[in-house]
């Protein structure tokens, strides 16, 4: 293992930039850091590099501890956006660097020297003075003398952000080129997804902090877990559909997910993904070659080259619905996105209009479990209310998901147990979960008025912990909400030593089965005394806290729950947020 | 009319200005230098051109006026390396670091600018004369500073300081951080940093800085005079000898200390030019 980065957090006034990051990362692997600006990418990067201090966690080396070591001595080669040479300094010297600062002798100086020049192609230039070389021949010049000292690592910021497209590719492969004649470990950060594409051995996407998921470029291209990775990592059309036994339902067609996809409950709604390239588009004289799902009129032609974009509005009778809430209207037919090549824009010419058929070549569907949100209100006031409440409005947000407006509960039968259901948390609330929990709700959000996020999200790692229900909700909030996140287990105050370990044993086979089902990381937090009186303790916290539970299923004992242990949640001035996820029925 | 065809000769405007006037505004440029800076540097050279040669050397030769010489130039180049060293410390600091007070500090550097020079030589007399603050504690270990050369140096840098400073601090905040980060990952400690990576890239500015702390060390006169005690070949100062001059109305002799004052000067400005310029060539290419 070449590098080793476990639990890593940087707190930036408060507020997690890097959030209990744990990767690893092989000798020789080229792995790529990929995300959107803020998403804290660079931050990770300048904290392995030792350039910046971390919260917590640990990093290693080759089976180093670095966490304490200072930059100079962590042996790193850093390659910065804005090259960072040495004006001052031949290319020469500012090569030579890391070796005259280690007192190592002139000739042997030269040797490697040469030898780097040679690597990035630019033999003979040892003289010249940085503002004498372009973009690409200075940040060239970089990589050289970060390697000069044979790091045990080469990390990259940004290199190509500061350059012209075509030499921003021919050094790319220039890079890509060096790394693998030294087999050097390299992680590189960039928020350019073909950049990521065309370098990486391994991919991570990185969000809010959180490293979101990794894998091969082809992997999270073909199999994304969450909605963020599937529309960074190129464009998706994304559906609801529902899980049936011959398949997935989309609309009124049921289709063959991918083979290799992970299997869900029949029917649990099930967000669906489908690349533009996977839309056949067919005339409305023939049918599609793939499985038909939609028909639809033509919106929109987009001329790229040798490829065409094509948007098309689907018939309401399809009845396929729209996963993500991006601005569109109740009532607004959904539109799809689709790439044709020049061979299929020959054989069948559209123009604008007109009808067609469109067939899915290949579909994912998204393991998560919160497909969509419904909102459990009195009425359109009240929901409006908790739309503008700041927990909900980031999990929007960050998820892209839709909000369905849920008439009251009891006022029409409706099926509740597809995505989250929203309530407002009040004195009534045991009552409005105990219904829904009846109607089928399976995933319960209770959220206080707030003015702020959550400060911190706790999960009551009781028993039913590691139930993967519970872990599949845990993993969702976590990658959506930029808050530190710990697992609390309760010990009575009489408890024996070998229930501590015990305890302390369920906390890290819990974090195993995190990190192994959705690659995420928390911490460990221990409470002494009951449910009870620690859901009493945190419900008076001064700052709002989010709370991850599981609740029984039986109408019984979960009204006695409710009005038991859990009872000070409900209390008056109870500030905390709460989660619930409802047992799997034994 | 003449101006303006100066001015033809000047401009050629590869492009069309979006401010036109360039004929008009070159025009009162040259009047305004000929008539503040131009024109009494000439007369100071005229009204000493008429004395032969021979004369001009025994003026400067005599004792006095050479000892004087001595003093101005030793003491403002102690002063401006002594602020070399200050100023970019203070620089740093002031811009570096956030702390509370820091406007404060950094509005304290421009003190000796605003403050009149004779209030700074009062203050300074008054502190450092044997029966003053620092000097009742000074004179006993043996430090003399009022009406000493010593004097003279602690007048001039006090006057001085703002111009490293003020150079220096631009430079420092654009200085980028990445230039420290890289030299730390590639094994520099902090000393090899500043040594190898920081100072090189400040060095031309604080070059610059202390030129200009030189020359105004050179030509101060108000705050010196109540400071150094004016005592004949030990502490008085190259203007003050001018000065004298001018009150015994020897006028010649007084223009021609002050046209080798301007010499010197002019030599100092044009070494400090040509060694700054050679530098960016060598380092920086043009940019």
């Amino acid at each position: 293992m070449s590098i080793r980065i476990e639990q890593v957090t940087k707190l930036y006034q408060g507020i997690p930039v890097v959030n209990d990051v744990t990767v690893e990362i092989q000798t020789g692997e080229f792995f790529v850091l990929l995300g959107p600006s803020g998403s804290g990418k660079s931050t990770l990067l300048r904290a392995l590099a030792g350039l910046t201090h971390i919260d917590h966690g640990r990093m290693s080396l080759h089976g180093r501890d670095v966490t304490e070591t200072p930059a100079r001595q962590r042996g790193v080669g850093l390659v910065f956006q804005n090259y960072a040479l040495f004006r001052h300094m031949t290319v020469a010297d500012n090569i030579e660097f890391a070796l005259r600062v280690r007192w190592v002798r002139a000739a042997a100086r030269r040797r490697r020297r040469q030898e780097l020049l040679q690597l990035v192609a630019l033999e003979g230039y040892d003289e010249r003075y940085p503002s004498q070389l372009s973009g690409g021949q200075q940040q060239r010049v970089a990589v050289a003398r970060a390697l000069a000292h044979e790091p045990a690592v080469l990390l990259l910021d940004e290199p190509f952000g500061a350059l012209d497209a075509k030499i921003r590719v021919e050094l790319r492969e220039t890079v890509r080129a060096v790394q693998q004649r030294i087999g050097m470990t390299t992680i590189l950060v960039t928020h350019d997804q073909e950049e990521a594409f065309a370098l990486a051995d391994r991919l991570g996407v990185m969000q809010m902090g959180r490293l979101l998921e990794t894998g091969s470029p082809e992997e999270l291209y073909r199999h994304p877990t969450t909605r963020f990775v599937a529309r960074f990592l190129g464009a998706a059309n994304l559906f609801l559909g529902e899980v049936s036994g011959q398949g997935l339902r989309l609309g009124t067609a049921t289709l063959t997910p991918d083979p290799s996809a992970p299997q869900a409950a029949v029917g649990t709604e099930a967000v669906l993904v489908v690349r533009p390239e996977d839309i056949e588009i067919a005339l409305q004289t023939g049918a599609p070659q793939s499985p038909p799902f939609a028909g639809g009129k033509v919106r929109a032609l987009t001329f790229a080259g040798h490829q065409q974009y094509v948007t098309v509005e689907l018939d309401e009778l399809s009845g396929v619905e729209t996963a993500t809430g991006d601005g569109r209207g109740a009532g607004e037919a959904v539109s799809v996105d689709a790439l044709r090549s020049a061979a299929e824009q020959s054989a069948a010419p559209l123009s604008l209009g007109m009808p067609v058929n469109l067939g899915v070549r290949r579909l994912h569907a998204l393991p998560t479990p919160i497909s969509s949100f419904r909102l459990l209100t009195g009425d359109a006031a009240h929901s409006a209310a908790l739309e503008a409440n700041p927990l909900l409005t980031q999990l929007l947000r960050s998820m892209q998901a839709r909000v369905i407006r849920q008439p009251p509960i009891g006022a029409r039968v409706e099926r509740l147990d597809a995505g989250i259901c929203v309530l407002p948390l009040a004195a009534d609330t045991p009552d409005a979960i105990g219904a829904a929990v009846a109607q089928g709700a399976r995933r319960l959000l209770c959220i206080p008025p707030l003015t702020s996020l959550p400060a911190r999200m706790l999960i009551y790692a009781g028993e039913a912990m590691r139930s993967s229900a519970l872990l599949a909700l845990v993993s969702s909030a976590m990658r959506h909400l930029p808050v530190p996140t710990t697992a609390v287990t309760i010990q009575r105050p009489e408890a024996s030593r070998s229930e501590v370990v015990e305890a302390q044993r369920k906390l890290l086979d819990t974090r195993a089965d995190l990190r192994s089902a959705h690659g995420l990381d928390l911490r460990g937090e221990r409470f002494v005394g009951d449910l009870r009186s620690w859901l009493a303790h945190v419900a008076a916290q001064p700052e709002p806290l989010l709370i991850v539970l599981e609740l029984p299923a039986t109408p019984e004992t979960l009204a006695q729950s409710l009005a038991g242990d859990l009872a000070p949640l409900f209390a008056p001035g109870s500030r905390a947020a709460v989660l619930f996820a409802i047992e799997a029925a034994p | 009319m003449k101006l303006f065809g100066a001015a033809r000769l000047f401009s050629r405007p590869r492009r069309q200005q979006i401010l036109p006037g360039f004929g008009l505004t070159m025009g009162y440029t040259v009047t305004y230098l000929s008539l503040i800076v131009l024109i009494p540097l000439a007369a100071v050279v005229l009204s000493a051109y008429g004395l032969p040669l021979t004369q001009w050397l025994e003026v400067l030769a005599a004792p006095r006026v050479l000892a004087s010489f001595r003093l101005s130039v030793s003491a403002s180049l102690i002063a401006a390396v002594v602020n070399a060293v200050f100023g970019l410390l203070i620089a740093w600091v002031l811009t570096r670091y956030e702390f509370p007070g820091r406007r404060l500090l950094d509005a304290l550097v421009d003190l000796p600018f605003a403050l009149p020079t004779a209030v700074a030589g009062i203050a300074l007399t008054t502190l450092y004369a044997p029966n003053g603050w620092l000097g009742r504690i000074l004179v006993p270990l043996g430090i003399h500073v009022a009406f000493t050369p010593l004097g003279v140096i602690v007048a001039l840098s006090f006057i001085s300081l703002p111009f490293v400073v003020r150079t220096l601090q631009p430079v420092i905040a654009d200085l980028d951080q990445d230039l420290e980060r890289a030299a730390d990952t590639l094994g520099a400690g902090p000393l090899l940093v500043f040594r190898r990576v920081i100072f090189p890239a400040l060095l031309p500015a604080l070059i610059t800085g202390s030129a200009l702390a030189f020359s105004r060390a050179l030509g101060e006169y108000g705050s010196v005079i109540f400071i150094a005690g004016n005592i004949p070949q030990v502490s008085e100062i190259v203007p003050l000898v001018i000065m004298t001059k001018l009150e015994q109305f020897q006028y010649r002799e007084a223009a021609v200390v002050a046209v080798a004052m301007l010499l010197l000067s002019f030599a100092m400005m044009f070494v400090v030019n040509a060694g700054q310029l050679a530098l960016q060539r060598r380092h920086l290419g043009k940019r």
